[in-house]
């Protein structure tokens, strides 16, 4: 798995390449915790994510708990439609923003819950 | 101030993996910083090693064989570092005497399940071929017991409240018209609640949950080629975990969160989740079937045995879990203490629970300590506890079941005696009139009240209502036992013609006949149970087992709907007409009934006059109280007449403040039920052949 930082608009972009689970999700973890500017909102590009374990989405929850408590806003783009169906049927789907693209992002155009 | 713990360093290192000796409590595995603790009991056994695997692998990452001094009394426990929770799976090897005839069956060549394991892999897909060539079949894994549940807890309506719908998680939604995505899954249940909903039931009972191997027993079908599979799953594998091939998501281990977000969405609907648990056997058989985890552990305290050795079979499925065994019987309560509170779940069913008062050796307890036990349970006070009273060894306790003021029964009796009332067989008014109280004579002298009786005319067990009113024999030969299985006491009646016809006096007389087994069951004091599909007439042609079908003969056909729809318009505005009368749904047998009339009172062709000889076919009943809501009275009167003439029946006369109104009239199919009904001044009405009148008393306009 890869990570890397840039920046569309005012977000803070992550982009994700490769499978999140239990042995990648460390690193994500990490990179979230020292590489993010508070204060500016983020969005996760999973664009390149095939698969994302239980352990992953948990990852994603936590970010999503504490963005909220930063006041900041948090965006999921590209999200895959398996890793999406399995978000729609343990509930983890509602909690979130989620978009197909950054382009949508800036449009305001989400996918709903 | 965070203080960290002196005891989360391993002190010693083996088969390269740093551990320390773990603690004996909570059983299972549980997480610990930096590790995870083990936990299991033996008593018996002699030696224990923990077998780790990476996900799916057939080789083990590691075994390591716990020393014998992180033993305290009959439990090894171990904390183990730097594992890979998600990746992880484990068993245990346990050594000690294989003596049958003692009861010992250790063998430290197998691998065995975490009795408290709360997720099971490898059945992660319904239908999957298994690899059999697998040492370890059943593997234990580590749980997130995380969930957001976002303020949700247990509903707590009241007993007598309720209306009950019971549905098998597959078939409800296999189907390809059932219009759900998610087909066959707890998923497609969420995807239903509009549906049940809009039906107007509020709670659902789950046929088993429980991860269980639908691949057990399977086999082929002699004649047809179909394939057969323990498809009800009436056959415990692991008590602590769902089963992961009703999940959409089981193929990733995620059935816990599909399961939780069932129980959050249903509750959110004000629906109530009762979930049908088996704790009278489980899935490893007699001797002659596998060791998956208690057989191996401490075959000796987990099953009853003969003084030879062999397997009670008081369960009819080849082994009897020893329940009133302290050790097993605290693993029931850590079991369903774990339901109750990681899963927010309303109520159990317990399948064969007169097992769950029988002592070791078999023999029926006065006072048996389990149920004693769920009874007074500070976590499962608030939890329904319901009793298949009766079990596979000849125990009947329908009305004497152990109930410590605490657990209500399905009703056995209800079913028989409504089944023979409808299709008119003499002799049936004086115990239809208890059944519609609430059996008082079941109930009342041991201080019970109507709710403890679960009415049904139909479940999983047995005919569908539609087949109750199309067959007059079972037709099971599609499970391929020769038509041997199944219950031959059906008490039903196929209108006419056995199975499908075209014939259209009997198809109406079997919708009639339906529509009055749900007025019957929905007008009766007590709470009501649905089937899945019985709204709208599902069928399975006649079978009346079928426990291994997985095939649009289980499966819910949900065209029906539009082919039956005024059975189910019927049913869904019954449902709303009963929770409208709280007439029906008192749930004292002291009630003293409202400022006019008694609470129950029972009627005849002529009102305050019921023939009770064994030739008579018709019976009205009458119930009221005072609604403190709106100051009025509440009374609902039915008309019943299971003769095959139409009947004149006088109506019980109301005080001059207030009038009939007529709500139901089976006798007229094209308008069964009156959405604006009518005030009704006649003295007396007309009720047609095997049919149904019900009216509902409401103050006179002026």
């Amino acid at each position: 798995m890869d990570i890397s930082l840039e920046t569309f608009n005012s977000w803070q972009v992550v982009r994700v390449n490769g499978q999140v689970d239990s042995k990648t999700v460390g690193d994500l973890r990490d990179f979230i915790d020292t590489k993010l500017t508070p204060g500016h909102p983020v969005a996760l590009e999973l664009t390149a994510v095939p698969f994302m374990s239980s352990a992953g989405l948990r990852t994603l929850l936590t970010l999503q708990r504490k963005t909220t408590e930063m006041g900041v806003d948090l965006a999921l783009i590209g999200v895959a439609s398996e890793i999406a169906d399995t978000m729609k049927v343990t509930g983890f789907y509602q909690f979130f923003n989620i978009y197909e693209s950054l382009q949508k992002l800036s449009e305001g155009d989400s996918n709903g819950n | 101030m965070e203080i960290e713990r002196i005891d989360n360093t391993p002190t010693e290192t083996i088969e390269g993996y740093r551990v320390r000796p773990g603690k004996p409590l909570p059983f299972g595995v549980s997480s610990v910083p930096g590790g995870l603790n083990f936990s299991v009991y033996t008593s018996a056994g002699t030696a224990c090693t923990l077998v780790l695997f990476s996900r799916s692998e057939e080789q083990p990452l590691a075994e390591i064989r716990v020393p014998d001094h992180y033993r305290i009394g009959d439990v090894y426990s171990i904390v183990v570092y730097d594992l890979d929770y998600e990746d992880l799976e484990y068993g245990f090897r346990i050594d000690g005497p294989y003596e049958p005839e003692l009861g010992n069956r250790f063998d430290k060549n197998k691998i065995l399940m975490d009795p408290y394991a709360r997720i099971i892999s490898g059945r992660d897909e319904w239908g999957a071929d298994p690899d059999w060539d697998r040492a370890y079949q059943y593997r234990s894994r580590v749980a997130f017991d995380d969930f957001d549940w976002e303020g949700d807890s247990p509903l707590e309506i009241n007993d007598a409240d309720l209306v009950i719908y019971e549905l098998h998680v597959r078939s409800f939604t296999k189907n390809e018209n059932s219009g759900v995505k998610f087909k066959g899954t707890y998923a497609g249940i969420v995807e239903k609640i509009p549906y049940l909903k809009s039906l107007g039931v509020n709670a659902v009972e789950l046929m088993p949950v429980f991860e269980f191997d639908e691949f057990e027993n399977s086999r082929v079908h002699p004649d047809t080629g179909e394939k057969l599979y323990n498809y009800w799953g009436y056959s415990t594998v692991a008590f602590f975990a769902p089963k992961a091939g009703f999940a959409a998501s089981g193929k990733i281990g995620m059935q816990m969160d599909e399961f939780k977000q069932l129980v959050k969405k249903l509750h959110k609907e004000g629906i109530e989740v009762i979930l049908d648990v088996v704790f009278n056997h489980t899935a490893e058989g007699n001797e002659r079937g596998p060791s998956i985890s208690f057989k191996g552990l401490d075959n000796r305290i987990y099953y009853m045995l003969t003084p030879e050795g062999y397997y009670f079979n008081f369960s009819g499925t080849g082994n009897t879990l020893n329940c009133n065994n302290p050790v097993v019987r605290n693993l029931v309560l850590d079991c369903l203490r774990y339901w109750a509170s990681e899963y927010h779940i309303d109520g159990f069913r317990f399948d064969l629970a007169s097992i769950l008062g029988r002592d070791p050796w078999g023999a029926p307890l006065s006072n048996p300590p389990l149920l004693e036990s769920l009874a007074f349970d500070p976590i499962l006070s608030s939890c329904k506890l319901i009793a298949e009273a009766w079990d596979a060894g000849g125990l009947y306790q329908v009305g004497t079941f152990p109930a410590y003021g605490r657990w209500s029964e399905w009703n056995g009796k209800y079913r028989d005696t409504a089944r023979r009332y409808l299709k008119g067989d003499d002799g049936q008014l004086g115990e239809m009139a208890q059944r519609v109280q609430g059996s008082p004579d079941l109930y009342q002298a041991n201080g019970r009240s109507p709710a403890t009786s679960i009415n049904f005319i139909t479940c999983h067990d047995g005919f569908t209502l539609a087949d109750l009113v199309s067959f007059n024999g079972k037709h099971n030969e599609a499970n391929g036992e020769n038509n041997c299985d199944g219950g031959d006491d059906n008490h039903s009646w196929n209108c006419g013609a056995e199975g499908w016809t075209e014939d259209r006096d009997i198809t109406r007389l079997r919708t009639r006949q339906s529509m009055n087994a749900i007025g019957i069951l929905l007008t009766s004091r007590g709470t009501p149970m649905l089937l899945m599909g019985d709204e709208f007439g599902r069928s399975q042609h006649g079978n009346n087992n079928a426990y291994c079908i997985d095939s649009p003969v289980s499966w819910v056909d949900w065209s029906l709907m539009d082919s039956n729809r005024t059975l189910f318009e019927f049913t869904r505005s019954l449902i709303r007409f009963r929770q409208n009368h709280k007439c029906l749904r008192i749930n004292r047998f002291d009630h003293e009934g409202s400022r006019y009339l008694p609470s129950c009172s029972f009627h005849g062709t002529n009102a305050w006059e019921v023939n009770w000889s064994a030739e008579s076919k018709q019976l009205g009943w009458l119930m009221s109280c005072d609604d403190e809501e709106t100051g009025h009275m509440d009374a609902v009167y039915v008309a019943s007449n299971v003769a095959h003439y139409a009947t004149w029946f006088n109506l019980p006369q109301l005080p001059d403040s207030y009038q009939w109104k007529l709500y139901y009239n089976t006798g007229n199919l094209e308008s069964a039920y009156y959405e604006n009904p009518a005030n009704y001044d006649e003295q007396g009405i007309l009720v047609g052949e095997r049919s149904m009148i019900i009216f509902a008393a409401s103050p006179r306009e002026t």
